[in-house]
């Protein structure tokens, strides 16, 4: 198990441990260190301006705590893709469910906006996959 | 309670007791007198639509944890519930697949368990029916036995859906599901919200938005917060129904009596009323279910339009059932599953593989000193069906073979299918079951203990629409 793997694996508490010490003296709150994440990770999107930091703050309501900053602060710093982190991957696919991305079917060249959290019960986003989308004249027979 | 003594006792309000209900005061005299006992109480859909948003709602106060009404000794498994008017059809998710006429005939098919003492011929007018009252959308062209159209028409298939019907026919089907594939009976279109248990649209089919006109008839008197405990009886005759509603204890008499909780409270009530039916509580259960995730290579698998899109028959019946369960796959239209390598964010598939269980048992319901919470003891699956998963592993690579898989993915079984059975089988043999085929007990001749508790095998299909033909069935037949 390689170490980037390992510190994936075991999360916060060890990799607190093993995390270069510059990590630990630069300050920043959890949802400095996820819009950062999220843009880098999504560079090829045209992001609209704000919309990321919308997102992260109503991701992260009310969560700020020591732990959850060096989580987020190790991600960023350590340069986790989200294919190695669950946790990672879960934010950014909630970003792009409640944005019109996919009301957009997937257009990278429009500018991609927040709608508001996704929530089956609260937000306007419908399911990307659905026929709402994708009327059944716009999916082929094979 | 406006009576001393009434025709019919029915304690619940779930999908065995509305259906029972239903038939029954359709044969019973105007002048009927007929009591319902409810463990909960009313919770709008409105109100529990509310409580979903995070918004005040007066009525969260009647949500009871399952947690706290039994006792779960398993620590990997666990077995949400809703108590209140409508019981789990709050939180059901309207699949309502048939049961194959194999499921019926396990042991003279397959060597496994038991027969039913009912099969599926005796049922199949009771499936219209069912199938009627909840306005199920489906296909023409079932796995199982069935003629004509359904009452609405099917869901559409996405375009991974279209290439396994294409492939595998009528063992494809777009899902029949009381989830609405057009506006109905004060239903809305199923708009394929990614949840169910409470629908944000009002689509799916609850005993609230039923309109079968079950508790608002006349004949009825429905008694909210009564936790029925146990029975009080007499040379083989139940006398009374006994329950605690508000913290004072209360009797209630009764012609004839229908316990109609779900299967852990129908054995707790039974056990506290000193029957020894050796099979009572035994076997309790459900199937086993497991997400594999199919990533494809350049197909985009948009177009679904409901929860559960399809089913697949491609693992369930044949001479394997001698060996190893059955598999029903209830393929997903959930948006959680999308990609993230740039350009293939929908080049995926989620299927759900429902395995059917045995009753082991090792697995069981027990009384406590409390007697409104049962001990539920779920120990071990069965190998039965462990082997199931190892065939379905083997075989699914091919099975998919007409689709651009790039990868499966496969995730670890759920802790739960919402789906109760046992604890109170059906059998011709009094020595083998609680219940005759009636789902009358064996030896209380004036009960009837109705639900997916009386299941004698479980089946790998959802248990809503045959525990609610049985109902159907049953009442139609003794009245």
């Amino acid at each position: 198990m390689n170490r980037r793997k390992f510190l994936v694996l075991t999360g916060v508490a060890t990799g607190a441990v093993i995390i270069p010490a510059s990590v630990y003296f630069i300050t920043g709150s959890v949802s400095e260190y996820a819009v950062l994440i999220i843009k880098k990770q999504l560079d090829y999107l045209k992001l609209e301006h704000g919309s990321v930091e919308q997102y992260v703050n109503d991701y992260f309501h009310n969560s700020n705590n020591a732990v959850m900053r060096m989580k987020w602060k190790s991600i960023y710093y350590l340069n986790i893709s989200w294919e190695r982190s669950n946790t990672l991957m879960e934010l950014i696919k909630n970003f792009l469910l409640s944005t019109d991305f996919f009301i957009n079917k997937m257009d990278e060249s429009k500018v991609v906006k927040y709608l508001g959290l996704y929530s089956p019960y609260k937000s306007p986003v419908p399911n990307p996959f659905a026929y709402t989308l994708y009327p059944p004249g716009e999916v082929p027979n094979p | 309670m406006k009576s001393d003594y009434y025709d019919l006792v029915v304690v619940g309000t779930g999908f065995a007791s509305s259906f029972f209900l239903k038939k029954y005061l359709k044969k019973a005299p105007q002048n009927s007198k007929v009591l319902v006992l409810e463990r909960g109480h009313f919770f709008p859909h409105d109100e529990r639509l509310k409580v979903k948003r995070g918004e005040k709602s007066s009525f969260k106060k009647f949500e009871e944890p399952w947690e706290k009404a039994i006792n779960n000794l398993s620590p990997y498994k666990k077995w949400p519930f809703t108590t209140g008017l409508g019981g789990c059809s709050n939180c059901w998710w309207g699949c309502t697949p048939r049961f194959m006429p194999s499921d019926f005939k396990m042991k003279t098919l397959y060597g496994i368990e038991q027969d039913w003492p009912i099969d599926y011929n005796d049922l199949d007018p009771y499936y219209y029916e069912a199938e009627e009252l909840m306005h199920v959308s489906g296909p023409n062209g079932t796995p199982f036995p069935r003629n004509g159209n359904y009452p609405l028409p099917p869901h559409e298939f996405s375009l991974v859906d279209k290439v396994l019907h294409k492939t595998y026919g009528n063992k494809y089907i777009s899902q029949p599901t009381a989830r609405a594939s057009r506006a109905t009976m004060g239903r809305n279109r199923c708009m394929t919200s990614s949840t169910c248990d409470t629908c944000p649209v009002n689509a799916k089919f609850t005993i609230e938005n039923s309109n079968i006109g079950v508790y608002e008839d006349p004949r009825i008197e429905l008694i909210y917060g009564a936790q029925v405990y146990s029975l009080e009886t007499a040379n083989d005759v139940v006398k009374k129904v006994k329950f605690i509603q508000d913290g004072v204890e209360q009797v209630a008499a009764g012609e004839v009596v229908v316990l109609g909780a779900n299967p852990f409270f129908n054995s707790n009530i039974l056990m506290n009323a000193g029957d020894k039916s050796p099979f009572l509580g035994k076997g309790v259960g459900e199937q086993l279910g497991m997400q594999v995730l199919i990533y494809l290579d350049g197909m985009s698998n948009v177009g679904g339009s409901t929860w559960v899109n399809a089913n697949g028959y491609m693992l369930y019946d044949g001479a394997h059932r001698k060996d190893y369960a059955a598999c029903l796959m209830e393929v997903s239209n959930a948006p959680y599953y999308i990609r993230l390598e740039r350009g293939k964010y929908l080049n995926i598939a989620s299927i759900r593989l429902l395995f059917e269980d045995i009753p082991l048992e090792a697995n069981y319901i027990n009384t406590t000193s409390n007697r409104l919470v049962p001990d539920v003891h779920h120990v071990k699956r069965s190998d039965y069906t462990l082997k199931g998963i190892e065939n379905m592993k083997k075989q699914l690579p091919e099975i998919l073979s007409c689709l651009p898989v790039e990868k499966l993915e496969y995730l670890p079984p759920f802790p739960n299918e919402g789906h109760i059975i046992g604890g109170t089988r059906m059998s011709s043999d009094p020595k083998l079951g609680v219940v005759d085929k009636h789902m009358i007990h064996h030896k209380y001749r004036n009960l009837f203990v109705i639900g997916a508790g009386a299941f004698t095998t479980y089946s790998a299909s959802n248990p809503t629409l045959t525990l609610s033909a049985m109902s159907l069935f049953a009442a139609d037949k003794i009245f």
